[in-house]
Parts: structure tokens; sequence; C-alpha cells
């Protein structure tokens, strides 16, 4: 027999009260170079970061250090670009390089069982690239192309104009490179960069996947002729916040206006930290936030409106950002205001705060599902040399966090005068 | 391998679960089986419209996210040619609440006139920003209609144009949602840390009591053979001319797919591929060139797309890839290649098969192909390819008779 159940009452759901997450774990090789690792994940697959001091705040003319970066593999002096791609492309492996402000990464995702014939060709693209002049020619123009391509979105050229009205364009947290930037590149700027950044040695190495022993011997073996990286540099970047300013582009064609509205602040070992996350969250940091219920759900002006808060090493921002319908813009600038002082001004009512407070905790929950999820998590840890307790002491400040402490952290950061807007799109008339 | 259990209950719904006892979520992911093949032609856009209602509010429950985020859970979906696809992740703990959302909104919606008219502007924002505020961001609604005469898949998933989403109706929602949303016409699957014997009782608690539906599928018509080459060419405003080329391919389930997949590997796929290497590398045509298939459930497309260096003529751009493609079907494909591309699949399978997530879309969705175990045999399905059967789908495929080509020009 059925029993009958009310279908208008939600089953009982438990609140998360601890994350136990799968901690990595730390080889040290002869050398010195740490390898941070998690053995975990169903499949026998293995992702391999190279990390390196290449980042963008060690560059001293734009564009060097992501054309750096990005043109590792494109040839060595044992190899040509053409017989790196082919070899990697045979093991059926991933290479991947990124480059961020504050440091740079080269990525290899291969199955366990390639990993010993990928690694070598890694070791020699990190150790001896030689930026062929024919290659580093076609890099650029392809370069250039691309970035014409960005120009032409309403949503790239609001980033940059925000970035750099924030951080101020000589800071390496505002900078961007424009096509006269990507013309100047040399070879030898190259050179010199990746003997400095790359060939000096590497930061440190993480490993997640399906790692074993066998696997760390390989590493001893194979990384044995590389050094480790010393800081000799500092970087080079200076901040010079620049004043509030707004800003607006017109572009005339604009179905869409794309805006953005925040200001620089501090990364996550300030106390405010987790106050400031859980304050984003509730105003754009989900679904359930009051600018989507606001602005897409109860008046349909976007596809989507989001808050975010960035952390960098030496620095960090908050930004509300969205692409919103050009004719109804001043509507949707006047709602977002109205939301950001409701913050200020009205204490966040119980349930919401919950809400919220359980929200997050499932995303903590999520951020740490799978070996490649959880080292980024630690590689965090890593760069702004923090231990495991600083997760836990995150989730129980977040727990702790009372409306009172959140209008607080509202009217400390979120002052109207404090933020700057930047709008590219359509004039309205106002 | 992926360990599953499948069943179906008597109201017609397909249930399959996977256990996995190292995470400590859940994931419940329900494919009703139902796309934008499956609309009015003169109401495109309708299928996926009808998704952004489905968090609207349904039978008893009035704020569907709000509810799975009181639970630590998110969600989320999306709508392809062919089906639309529903996925939420909680804490195994709390799963119990995900069967009480996804059954209540299969049970019945809840839609009101004003939840109508605002996911009709968010939709109307959607179409906007994905496909009229970007440079190359109406591929979609140049090429389909030109590759397909009849068949459904002429217009995009957003829909020919925005009219036909700004006229749908409370009725036109209310009779979709009776036509496509009952348990006979979708897949539930269950993945994470839960047994089956849990998933059984859950399923048989939330799901059983859900009648079925006499689900009444219009039918549409077959894309007959192309037999003379198309071409559209748009002067537009955009940075950089660019030639896009869909040629009809097969569907998803033929036995031709696997070499097809990877006829689009050869050329395409890494920077060590044919088109990269020669047109971006060697001969400096290209800034970018892409070669991918569109892997829909009746034949679907086989796509070159590539942007061109400025100041290259486009035919002779286009010429080379002609070259190319006269290349691959006229000399054969030597062992080594084939091998790369088979090594390079089987990573790709082995890295899309993590997380439960994936696995309970994977395993959904090879159901729908009439083939459960697809989940675990395609890996060889790939590895038993030769050289010949790529070279016979190479000939079947890429001719221009076959061929549907857009030229951008940037004004």
């Amino acid at each position: 027999m059925r029993i009958d159940i009310n279908k208008k009452i939600a089953p009982e759901s438990e609140e998360i009260n601890n994350i136990n997450f799968i901690q990595a774990q730390l080889y040290v090789l002869k050398t010195g170079l740490n390898i941070h690792y998690i053995s975990a994940g169903t499949e026998d697959v293995i992702r391999l970061d190279l990390v390196f001091d290449g980042g963008i705040n060690k560059q001293e003319q734009n564009a060097v250090a992501v054309a750096t970066n990005t043109m590792l593999a494109e040839g060595t002096s044992k190899y040509s670009a053409k017989q790196i791609a082919e070899q990697l492309d045979y093991y059926g492996a991933y290479f991947q390089t990124h480059c961020t402000a504050d440091d740079s990464v080269v990525t290899l995702y291969c199955l366990k069982k390639h990993f010993s014939s990928c690694v070598p060709y890694i070791i020699e693209i990190i150790s001896d690239s030689v930026f062929p002049e024919k290659e580093l020619e076609t890099y650029k123009t392809n370069a250039i192309q691309r970035l014409a391509v960005n120009e032409q979105r309403n949503s790239f050229l609001n980033r940059r104009i925000f970035y750099s009205s924030i951080f101020g364009k000589q800071c390496c947290y505002g900078t961007y490179s424009s096509s006269v930037d990507y013309e100047k590149i040399s070879r030898e700027t190259l050179v010199s960069f990746f003997n400095h950044n790359y060939k000096m040695g590497i930061k440190y190495i993480l490993m997640a996947g399906c790692v074993d022993e066998t696997i760390l011997k390989v590493c001893e073996q194979l990384f044995s002729g590389i050094p480790v990286s010393i800081l000799t540099k500092k970087p080079i970047t200076e901040f010079d916040y620049p004043l509030p300013k707004s800003y607006f582009i017109e572009k005339k064609d604009s179905v869409q206006s794309a805006i953005r509205i925040g200001r620089a602040l501090f990364n996550r070992t300030h106390p405010d930290n987790s106050s400031l996350q859980l304050l984003n969250l509730i105003l754009g940091g989900y679904f359930g936030s009051r600018l989507m219920r606001n602005i897409r759900e109860e008046k349909g002006l976007t596809y989507g409106i989001h808050s975010s808060v960035e952390s960098y090493l030496r620095s960090g921002c908050f930004y509300i950002s969205t692409e919103i319908n050009a004719p109804l813009q001043e509507k949707g600038l006047t709602e977002i205001y109205r939301e950001i002082s409701n913050l200020r001004k009205t204490v966040i009512p119980h349930d919401e705060l919950m809400l919220a407070k359980n929200y997050m905790m499932g995303s903590f929950l999520r951020s740490v599902d799978g070996p490649f999820s959880i080292m980024d998590r630690h590689k965090i840890l890593i760069d702004y040399k923090l231990s495991y307790q600083y997760y836990y002491n995150f989730i129980e400040k977040v727990k702790n966090t009372t409306p009172n402490n959140l209008i607080e952290i509202a009217n400390k950061y979120l002052q109207e005068q404090d933020l700057i807007e930047v709008i590219v799109g359509k004039k309205n008339a106002k | 391998m992926i360990s599953f259990n499948k069943y179906i209950l008597e109201n017609g719904l397909t249930v399959i679960h996977h256990e996995d006892k190292t995470t400590e979520l859940c994931v419940l992911n329900i494919l009703y089986n139902v796309g934008s093949k499956d609309e009015d032609p003169n109401k495109t856009g309708f299928a996926h419209l009808f998704e952004h209602l489905m968090f609207g509010g349904s039978k008893n429950i009035k704020e569907f996210d709000k509810e799975l985020q009181k639970a630590a859970g998110e969600s989320n979906a999306f709508t392809s040619n062919d089906i639309t696809n529903y996925y939420l992740t909680l804490p195994a703990n709390n799963i119990e609440t995900g069967f009480w959302l996804e059954s209540d909104r299969m049970l019945n919606l809840n839609i009101t006139q004003k939840s109508l008219t605002v996911q009709k502007s968010v939709v109307i924002e959607e179409f906007k920003e994905r496909y009229l505020n970007q440079p190359y961001g109406d591929l979609w609604l140049k090429i389909l209609p030109l590759a397909y005469t009849v068949h459904p898949y002429s217009w995009a998933t957003i829909g020919k144009e925005i009219v036909h989403i700004e006229a749908a109706t409370i009725e036109d929602v209310k009779l979709f949602f009776k036509r496509f949303y009952c348990p006979n016409n979708a897949i539930l699957s269950i993945a994470g840390n839960i047994s089956l014997e849990k998933t059984k009782q859950l399923v048989d608690k939330w799901f059983s009591s859900i009648p079925a539906q006499v689900s009444k599928r219009v039918p549409y018509k077959k894309e007959p053979e192309q037999t003379l080459a198309r071409h559209e060419t748009f002067k537009t405003n955009v940075p950089l001319d660019a030639i896009i080329k869909a040629y009809h391919c097969c569907e998803r389930s033929s036995p031709d797919y696997y070499a097809t997949d990877m006829l689009c590997d050869v050329l395409g796929a890494g920077r060590s591929s044919r088109l990269y290497n020669t047109l971006v590398k060697e001969k400096k045509l290209f800034s970018s060139i892409d070669c991918y298939i569109t892997s829909d459930i009746d034949p679907g497309l086989f796509i070159i797309e590539g942007k061109l260096i400025k100041g290259i003529n486009i035919k002779d751009a286009e010429n080379a890839i002609f070259q190319e493609i006269k290349q691959i079907k006229s000399s054969p494909i030597s062992d080594y290649e084939i091998q790369k591309i088979k090594n390079k699949t089987e990573t790709n399978i082995r890295f899309n098969d993590i997380g439960v997530l994936n696995k309970a879309m994977k395993l959904a969705y090879c159901e729908l192909l009439g083939d459960i175990n697809l989940v675990n045999t395609e890996s060889n399905q790939y590895l038993s390819v030769s050289s010949d059967n790529i070279q016979s789908v190479s000939n079947n495929i890429l001719n221009e008779s076959n061929c549907s080509t857009v030229y951008y020009l940037a004004k």
C-alpha cells in the first residue's frame, strides 16, 4: 500500500557541518623541487601543472608574459613546433599554458600509461624553448586578429576598461595589450623573459589524478636536471589606484549595453574576506541572488547579472557585471544601485541569510569534488602561504556571520561614491 | 568502466543508477525526449523557452531554485535540437529534495502569465547576447536554413527570430507540457553516493504515481539528399572574413558515426591536425580553423569553419581547404595518424568520464540512443575504425554538392 505523501512539504535536509576533503601530499625531489600531489579519482588520468614566476607582474613590456607563455611549444633547439605538437598529440595528451597577473602555468593532461612518454617533451619546452622568428610572426598576426574580433564585443571592452580604471594601467592587474604592443614584441624580448622566468626553474609542481609511487619515481628521474626557481626579481608593476571615475563608451549598433560597477579591494587573506564573500553571494553570487531575482527573474531586463569578488596575490576587487537590454538600461542601473543601497540600510532577513549560507557550503562541497578541483583549492593555499586551516576557518566564519556584520561590511565597502561605473553600449536619454 | 543499473517503471519512466562511493555528492539528471526539432515551424525557440519555464514553479512548489538552494544544491539545464536535459547536484544526504523537486515539475507546472512574460524577455535578451551582439554570433542562424530545406534542424535552438518567442502563449505552454513532459518520454539518471536500494525507494516514492501520457509527436519531414552546392555571402560588420562549410553527414547512432568523428579529428583536432598545420601554420591563410560535427540524433552536419588572415582572397582560402579535402579523399591515412587519433579519442573519453554529473548525463544520453551499453563500448567502436572507413566516409561526405557554404565578408 502506498503511503500518501504531502508534496507541499520539502523532505528533511541536513545542514553541511563539516567538509572532509582529501588533502594534497608533498613529495620533495632530490633537487629540492616540491611536488604537491593528490591521488584520487576513478579514471587512470593525470593532470600535471608546472608553476613558474612568469606572470604579467614580471614583464617590462606589454604582451610579453602572455606571448612567452603561449609560444612555449613553438619550437626548441631539438624539435620544431610541429614535431612537439605531433608527439604530444600522438600520445593523446593535451598541453595547455596559462598566464595570469601573478604567475604562469604549463599543464599536461594525459593518461597514466603515456605519462613518461609525454613529460620529456614538456621538460624540453620549459628548458629549451627558442621562439623561432617565423612562429613569432604567425603568433603576432593571429593575436592581433583575435584582438580585433574581441574588440567588437562590448563585454570585452568593458572588462578591459574596468580593470585599468580600478588598478591603473601600469599595474599588472589593470594592464592590457593593444595591437601596437603585439607588433612591438621581438624574439629577443621573449628569449630574455624565458631565460629569467622559465629556464631559471620551476616554482613548484602539482599533480592530480592517478598518482602513485611509480609516477613519483618517473618525476624524480625526469625532473632531475630542472632547477628550483628562486625568486630573484620583485614584481615590477606598481599600484597607482586611480581616483574613482566612470566611463561611457558608445557603440551605436548595440542591442545590449555591457555594464560593470565595482572597485578595487583586498585579497582572501583580509579579515573581512569571508563576510564580503557572503554579502556578495546574497547580492549577485548565485541564481537566487537579489540582482538575479530582481533584474532577470522579476523584470526580464537581462539574460544574466552577477557580482563577483576576485582575489589576487597583492590585491583584489569587487564588481557587478551584466549585459542589459539597451533601451531599458537606466531602469537596470537604478535597480542595481537600489539593491546595493538596500544592503547598506536594511538587515538581511534570517531565512535569506540561512539559505545563502547553506548554498555557500554546498558550493564549497562541489568545488572540492574530484582530484582536479581539490588541486585548484590547494594551489591557492600554496600561493597565499596558507594551511588547510584557512578553509576550515572560512567555513566557521561564514557560519557565524550575523546580519549586523553584513550591514557593517556593506557600509564599509559598498558606498556608491567609492564604486566606478563602466558602460559600453548605447547612450540613453537620462 | 561505468557500472550501472537500469529499470523501467510502470508509467514508462526509465531509471538509471550509478553508485560512486568516493564522492559526497549526488546528481539527478532528467532527459526529456524533446528538442527544437519537435517545434511548430511558426513557433520556433519554444522548447528552449519552455526549459526556462520549468524553473518557474510547479504544482506544489512555488520556487524551485529556492528550495534546492536551501538544501545546498544547484541546478541547470540545456536544450538542443533533440533533447531538453535538466540536472541538479546536492550533498548526497539531501538528495531526496532533488526527487521532490524533479517529480513535482514532471507532475504538473504552475505557470503564471507573469512568469511567461518575464521569461520571454529573458530569452530575448539571451538571443541578443549570444546571437546578435557578437561578431559571428549569428552563424547558426545563417548556416542552418541553408543546409536544411525541410527538416526542423533548419532553425537554431534559440529560434528563427525574436517574434516567435514574443508570440508564445500560456496555451502553447500547457499543450507542450502535456505532449512531452511525462514519465514515458523521460530518462532519469541518478549518480553519486547513493545505493541502488535507496534509489529504488526514492524513485518509487516520488515518481511512480505520476501518470503516463499519450505522447503525441508530430511527424516531420526527412531532409532530402542535397545534390547541388549552396552558397550565401553576407557583407556585414565583422572584423575579418570567414568561411563556414557545412556538409551533411550521418546521424549519431549510425555505424559510420565513429569514422566520421575521426575524420573530423584528422582534419581539425589539435595543433598537429592537417588543417591547422597546413592552412594556419604553413600557408598562413587562416588565423584559426576548426572542424567539428553536430552529433545529432537525425543526420547532422560536418562543419569546417575558419577566419581568414587579413588581405587573403576568400576564394584562395577556400581552394586551400579543397586541396586538403582532395588529399584525404585520395591518399590513404597512415597507420601512425590513425593511431594518433585513436589515442586522442581514448584520452577524451577518459577525461569526459570524470565526475558524477558527466556520468549521469552520458548514461541518460546513451539510453536515448537506444543502447545504454554504449557508455562503455564506444571506445571499442573507435578502436575498430580503419583507414579505409575514414577514407570512404570522406568520399561520401566531403563533396561540394553536399555542402552549404557561407562567406562572411568584412564591410
